[in-house]
């Protein structure tokens, strides 16, 4: 990746970090988009496995710091999804917006898991809730934002090969 | 593994950290998200405002109304206090679906009827002036001709007497909007002539409306073909459009009169008013001079308190009130013979003081036992 990409790729995940604070808020739905993890992909992907677990680890910072409980759980989370985003990239990242709403999906769907089981001590039923309604609702509504924000940004996108 | 280890901090450990980032790097997100939430919130909030913002506006709409109703039964009122007796109040009400081809009201239903008194040809009067007469009453409500009517005649002359004619609504040709309620006082003798403003009152003349009640002022002279007589347009006291309630008077005092009631009716409104608002001033004073002595009392309680816990914390007798109302009071209420055997008490031992001899005992009779 030349430093033209990465320059890019910079410019779309701040674009992504900041569409995460104004967009989301201004909805304020109940499953609402998750645009760090669109961002936390679409870098990870461009990265290797420890510098993707590096980028997610300080953007589950920036979440964690603007959070109410769980200090670290966003950065847990985010550095493993980072880190297997970036392994599992030649399997699932391709030029395909479907494949890449999917590895967005499961991405934030796995993140939701991550955070649910270790951050917010949920059991029983509220757990399964969160997990099998809310999250999914979450992930696909994220994917959906995912693959618009990938559209509209295409140009400024250049999909790393090697 | 950092991460790890971070989820493991207490959360005294990891809120200065949190902080700190909230403070530098994060900042610019926080005044990001703080913005948004305020947009969404004014958003939130818009809709609201504007249904309170409506609701103000119905509010002023329904106050202004109430305030023309107000003013017009406040000059009702003025009206009977001056009329005192002989008449009937009741309510006018109009039609409220609009008659095509009747662009003027011309009749009105009054909520008062037969069972009062009311009868057919009864004058209607309002705080104004005059408004028609009974055409039709049934037992609880009756029908008003208006002036506006085309059969509508009644006697006029114009308030120093000086001349008389009849009047008339204005011709139909001209019936459109405001000006339909013109009306035209006919028949005047060519030798008077009528200044405009000039007041009309009724004549008397013809038994149906007492003498004296206001019909409107002279607003010009009309061209007409008669020759010996003039006609001249007339604005009518009262707009029946707005017109809520009225008098009706009854056959006795129409007969013997109204008197001077129209020509004073500014004056005696203006009293009226002068002495309600002198009544609400009085109150407001009487209200102000309560709370200040309620404050007055409040203060002197509390003074006192703070006095006798200070006496108390240093050690000083609370000193007997000497010269304060409260003894004088009690002084006063106690009775004369009582506070003489408080003075007085008998002494131990069972001796009786010694008395004059022939006087009676101090001792009070044994009281009769009733069988």
């Amino acid at each position: 990746m030349n430093w033209t990409s990465t320059v890019r790729t910079i410019i779309v995940c701040l674009i992504l970090v900041v569409f995460h604070y104004t967009l989301r808020p201004l909805l304020a739905w109940r499953a609402s988009v998750d645009f760090l993890i669109v961002a936390l992909l679409l870098g990870s992907v461009r990265l290797r496995p420890g510098y993707a677990a590096v980028y997610g680890f300080f953007l589950g910072l920036v979440a964690d710091s603007l959070g109410a409980t769980g200090f670290g759980v966003a950065a847990f989370g985010m550095s493993l999804v980072g880190f297997a985003a970036s392994w599992l990239k030649a399997v699932f990242f391709a030029d395909n917006l479907a494949l890449n709403g999917f590895f967005l999906f499961l991405g934030k769907w796995v993140f939701d898991l991550i955070f649910l089981i270790v951050g917010r001590g949920l059991h029983g039923a509220e757990l399964a809730m969160q997990i099998f309604v809310w999250s999914p609702l979450s992930a696909a509504v994220t994917a959906v934002a995912g693959v618009l924000a990938l559209s509209i940004l295409r140009p400024l996108m250049e999909v790393r090969t090697q | 593994m950092v991460s790890l280890v971070a989820v493991g901090l207490p959360a005294t450990q990891t809120e200065p950290i949190a902080a700190a980032l909230r403070r530098t790097v994060v900042a610019p997100l926080v005044s990001l998200q703080q913005s948004s939430e305020r947009w969404r919130s004014a958003w939130a909030a818009s809709g609201a405002q504007q249904l309170r913002a409506d609701s103000l506006a119905l509010a002023g709409i329904k106050q202004k109304a109430l305030e023309v109703e107000n003013s017009q039964l406040r000059a009702l009122l003025g009206l009977g206090s001056r009329l005192q007796w002989g008449f009937v109040p009741a309510e006018a009400l109009h039609s409220t679906a609009p008659i095509p081809s009747e662009e003027l009201v011309q009749t009105v239903t009054i909520t008062a009827g037969s069972n009062v008194g009311i009868k057919k040809f009864s004058p209607v009067v309002s705080s104004d002036g005059l408004v028609g007469q009974i055409s039709s009453a049934d037992p609880t409500t009756s029908i008003a001709m208006l002036y506006s009517h085309a059969d509508f005649r009644a006697s006029a002359m114009t308030a120093d007497g000086n001349a008389f004619g009849i009047v008339y609504p204005h011709s139909a040709a001209a019936r459109r909007g405001a000006e339909g309620y013109l009306l035209e006082l006919r028949g005047v003798p060519a030798r008077d002539t009528i200044a405009p403003g000039t007041l009309l009152v009724t004549s008397g003349l013809g038994g149906v409306f007492p003498r004296g009640v206001a019909i409107g002022t002279v607003v010009s002279g009309m061209t007409t073909n008669e020759v010996w007589t003039h006609t001249y347009l007339v604005r009518p006291a009262v707009n029946p459009s707005r017109m809520t309630s009225v008098f009706v008077l009854t056959a006795q005092r129409a007969t013997e009169g109204t008197g001077n009631v129209w020509s004073a009716a500014g004056g005696a409104s203006d009293a009226t008013l002068k002495r309600i608002v002198a009544a609400g001033d009085s109150l407001a004073k009487q209200a102000a001079t309560l709370e200040a002595a309620a404050r007055r009392a409040t203060l002197d309680s509390l003074r006192r308190a703070t006095i006798d816990s200070m006496r108390r914390v240093l050690g000083v007798p609370v000193a007997a009130p000497t010269d304060t109302m409260a003894v004088r009071i009690r002084r006063d209420s106690l009775r004369a013979d009582s506070v003489r055997r408080a003075t007085a008490p008998p002494p131990a031992g069972g001796r009786a003081p010694v008395r004059p001899p022939g006087t009676p005992p101090a001792t009070p009779p044994a009281t009769p036992e009733i069988p």
